[in-house]
């Protein structure tokens, strides 16, 4: 999963009403590949929608504590491909 | 225009405020001893006090925040630094873990609340019933909904008790329509549930129950056109029947008759349910599966937030309970550390049902267990007084399968005379007490917008 498409997803659970308007795949103008998704305003609730969409579109379960410990869209995409990497096939 | 108010909670007093204002000639008619209703204000250490209670708000309840500040009353923040406790293995040890998240599956939880979300979206919040589909969705309860709909077991289990703390719903008895209406009615599950930059942001400073107080005052300092003498608010005075014909109404209170031009009616459904009207209403205010909503409200107080000094914040989520979540309530000036349980939902209503003494003793050994770096609490006051006569129903009235369909389209058309207030007529903030705010001032601006133009004669 990309930078941008993980940024898209905070952006998506952050700012509900903008998601429904705005074209998807656009990274958000507020939220960068570092932005911290608690400074911008989510807390435990909304970083378990951030991490429901990250399964449903590709399919790794990640805990809570990845995000804590990567809480950016840089940090979560590197945690997402370590962990498909690690996964064997 | 002599207008009658029943109850002299948030929402009857706001619309007696208005109507004052507006130089009417008002009887407000109170059930109980004390104003307040479903606020109340409880010391439990001199000059201390806590809210038995209403007690949270959030910046997006704009009407109570304005009139908190006419009344010269402050907030105060809700503190929720630190880790937080979490029993959710029968049996098992409590953990500790930072911030608020509960040690399940976070992906499971999250489906919950995007399909909550889902659900919310879709309601037609100011008129749940137009709702596409409201039909099928009210047909359902919220555990028949999620029995089919959360596969994970962690969703399932931790939905009753996000339902409690939210809603003091027990999911067997509370319709699914009303679940996703009042998520809606509050902005959505996120700004509910949060603490900062959500509806537990802040406390009034002192209590809530201050609101109806400084209300009632003002009420009786207001000049009165008609120069007759005698209160304008009236205690101990239930209200048993309101008889209407082409003239007005008549309200009969258990010390006497009331004639009035309009009345308002701010008291919970299943109350206003109690009351005989003639002639009959269309539709009753309540029926067979309206649920009362069940919370009890426990107070641990210890001699300073001590909870803070091992570096907790106080919250805390049990699945056996008694109290499934506590919340550090501890006034600002730090005099004592009050830590407050809620018993909600399906736990409310065994717990309500046990003597005092077998309260006391589960609610200490709960603490005990749940937090044993902290000494025994100086006190514990227990509130179940609350869900008593006169409220039938905590937080507020949880409208269970069919109510909205059938009584919706009629929450807040007036019956002859008669308009309806209260936190359960507000489809903005419904069950909170900036719903009961908007709903006193949307029944006098009713009654002022009905009746002024041929008043102004005076
Ligand atoms: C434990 C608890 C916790 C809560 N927590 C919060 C919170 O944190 N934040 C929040 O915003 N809200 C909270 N609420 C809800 C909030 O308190 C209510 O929404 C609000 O106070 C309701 O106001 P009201 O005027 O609509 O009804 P009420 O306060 O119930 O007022 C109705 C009045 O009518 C009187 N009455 C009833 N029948 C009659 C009769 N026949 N004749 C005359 N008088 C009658 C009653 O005695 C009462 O005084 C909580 C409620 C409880 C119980």
């Amino acid at each position: 999963m990309t930078v941008d498409a993980v940024r898209d997803i905070f952006r998506r659970v952050l700012e509900p009403d903008a998601s429904s308007v705005g074209p998807p795949g656009v990274g958000a103008p507020g939220i960068g590949a570092d932005s911290d998704f608690f400074a911008l305003g989510g807390d435990s609730l909304l970083a378990t929608r951030v991490l429901s969409a990250v399964a449903r579109e590709c399919g790794v379960e990640l805990t809570f504590d990845d995000l804590l410990r990567a809480p950016t869209p840089a940090g979560l995409a590197g945690t997402i491909a370590r962990t498909i990497a690690s996964v064997p096939r | 225009m002599r207008v009658v108010v029943v109850g002299a909670g948030l929402a009857g007093l706001t619309a007696a405020d208005d109507l004052a204002a507006a130089g009417a000639d008002l009887t407000v008619l109170e059930a109980r001893d004390r104003v307040g209703g479903r606020t109340h204000g409880i010391e439990v250490a001199a000059g201390s006090w806590v809210d038995a209670g209403g007690a949270y708000l959030g910046d997006r309840h704009t009407r109570l925040h304005a009139l908190l500040s006419e009344l010269g009353l402050k907030t105060t923040p809700t503190t929720m630094t630190g880790a937080s406790r979490f029993a959710l293995d029968a049996g098992g040890q409590p953990q500790t873990r930072p911030g608020r998240f509960p040690p399940l599956r976070a992906v499971a939880l999250g489906e919950l609340f995007d399909r909550l979300d889902q659900l919310a979206t879709a309601v037609r919040v100011d008129a749940p019933w137009l709702t596409p589909d409201a039909a099928t969705l009210d047909s359902l309860t919220a555990a028949q909904w999620a029995e089919q709909n959360l596969p994970h077991r962690d969703a399932r289990r931790f939905f009753p008790l996000f339902l409690g703390e939210l809603m003091a719903a027990d999911p067997a008895t509370v319709s699914l329509l009303h679940v996703a209406f009042y998520l809606r009615s509050g902005g959505g599950a996120g700004y509910l549930n949060a603490f900062q930059g959500g509806a537990q942001q802040d406390r009034v400073d002192g209590g809530a129950h201050q609101l109806c107080q400084l209300l009632a005052g003002r009420l009786g300092q207001r000049p009165r056109r008609s120069g007759r003498l005698g209160q304008r608010l009236r205690l101990a005075e239930p209200v048993r029947a309101i008889h209407q014909d082409g003239a007005g109404a008549t309200v009969h209170a258990a010390g006497g008759a009331y004639h009035a031009d309009a009345v308002v009616v701010a008291v919970p459904p299943l109350l206003a349910d109690a009351i005989e009207f003639r002639p009959e209403l269309p539709v009753r205010r309540a029926g067979e599966r309206t649920g009362r909503g069940c919370a009890v409200k426990v107070h641990l107080v210890y001699p300073a937030p001590l909870w803070r000094e091992h570096g907790l914040s106080g919250w805390s989520l049990s699945t056996a309970g008694p109290l499934l979540s506590t919340v550090d309530d501890s006034p600002p000036d730090g005099a004592v550390g009050v830590l407050t349980g809620f018993v909600t939902g399906a736990q409310a209503r065994q717990f309500a049902g046990r003597t005092a003494a077998a309260q006391q003793a589960a609610v200490r050994a709960q603490a005990a267990h749940l937090f044993p770096q902290l000494p025994p609490p100086i006190s514990v006051h227990i509130t179940d007084r609350l869900t008593a006569q006169y409220s039938r129903g905590c937080y507020a009235a949880l409208f269970g399968p069919g109510d909205w369909t059938r009584r919706g389209p009629h929450l807040t058309t007036p019956h002859h005379w008669v308009h309806w207030a209260g936190t359960e007529t507000s489809t903005e903030f419904f069950g909170l007490m900036e719903g009961a705010v908007r709903s006193g001032h949307r029944a006098a601006t009713e009654i002022l917008s009905r009746y002024q133009p041929a008043g102004r004669s005076q």
